[in-house]
């Protein structure tokens, strides 16, 4: 593969794709490119969160609408409780837990977003570009907290296991 | 030429409004769930009728305020990412009144929970 046939795979694999991008994280190389791969998850655990958002506002609304649509035979918090034990089964446990994780990782990466983003803390000065070409942003403190982002996610979501299934 | 308030721009600001009140509302939410803070054992303990029931007459507001942040935040960011997929006059409109249109019915539903909760 010749050097240009290299920069053009490596631009297309980056380029910004709306299904590839969103959907399915493991299309992308993301070699050397952790804000990448975070860029990817942050938009694969909004749509989980955004699914489970809708469910949970119908699900916790259900001793309400449970009142004129009963759940067998059950309305109220009778309806509420029923829900409840359905939810105790581990695969919706699996399910909550996968959510938690989403939730999570959403969170923090979107704490890193809204700090450098938003408030442009973490980015460092900007300098005038040289070759290669590196955005200094890729050196700045942003990116620790990318890297700690990542590793308190983890932890955070190990435990919240302990929370749903112990 | 496109609508003010289809602008990306504005969008993304409306993103991070809402994400820096997400940070207390949900902060708050996920600490509900954690047992030990009520002087309960297990996380299915906090999910009980009556637990629920006391969160809601405790601080009913701030989940309602939780619900509809939460929910133009993720819908918005839906509809940000599909006027990345694409963009015109025809397809504006749609994906601006199917948001809106989502973001009012389920609005609605998660006001009904609080006004029409029933007494445990």
């Amino acid at each position: 593969m010749s050097d240009d046939e290299k920069f053009r795979s490596l631009e297309m694999e980056n380029r910004q794709g709306f299904w590839k991008a969103s959907l399915n994280p493991w299309l992308i190389r993301a070699k050397n490119n952790p804000e990448r791969v975070a860029f990817v998850l942050h938009r694969v655990t909004g749509f989980i969160i955004i699914a489970f958002l809708l469910a949970h506002i119908l699900e916790t609304d259900s001793p309400v609408w449970s009142q004129y649509a009963p759940i067998n035979g059950l309305s109220g918090w009778a309806a509420w409780t029923y829900i409840m034990g359905i939810e105790s089964a581990w695969w919706a446990r699996l399910g909550e837990w996968i959510v938690a994780g989403a939730v999570l990782f959403h969170a923090l990466n979107g704490f890193r977003l809204l700090l450098t983003e938003f408030f442009g803390l973490g980015i460092g000065k900007p300098v005038e570009p040289k070759p290669p070409y590196e955005a200094p942003t890729l050196n700045a403190p942003q990116r620790t907290w990318l890297y700690i982002e990542f590793v308190v996610a983890l932890v955070l979501w190990a435990f919240s296991a302990f929370l749903i299934f112990g | 030429m496109i609508e003010m308030e289809n602008k990306a721009s504005n969008i993304q600001i409306w993103q991070y409004i809402t994400a820096i009140l997400l940070i207390f509302l949900l902060g708050y939410h996920l600490l509900q769930r954690v047992p030990w803070l009520f002087n309960v054992s297990t996380f299915d303990q906090t999910l009980t009728s009556a637990f629920v029931y006391n969160q809601y007459k405790e601080a009913g507001w701030a989940l309602l305020l939780l619900a509809w942040v939460a929910l133009f935040h993720g819908l918005n960011g839906v509809r940000g990412m599909l006027f990345e997929l694409h963009q015109g006059k025809t397809y504006n409109t749609i994906i601006n009144v199917l948001f809106w249109l989502v973001f009012i019915v389920f609005a609605a539903i998660a006001a009904l929970t609080i006004v029409k909760l029933p007494a445990y």
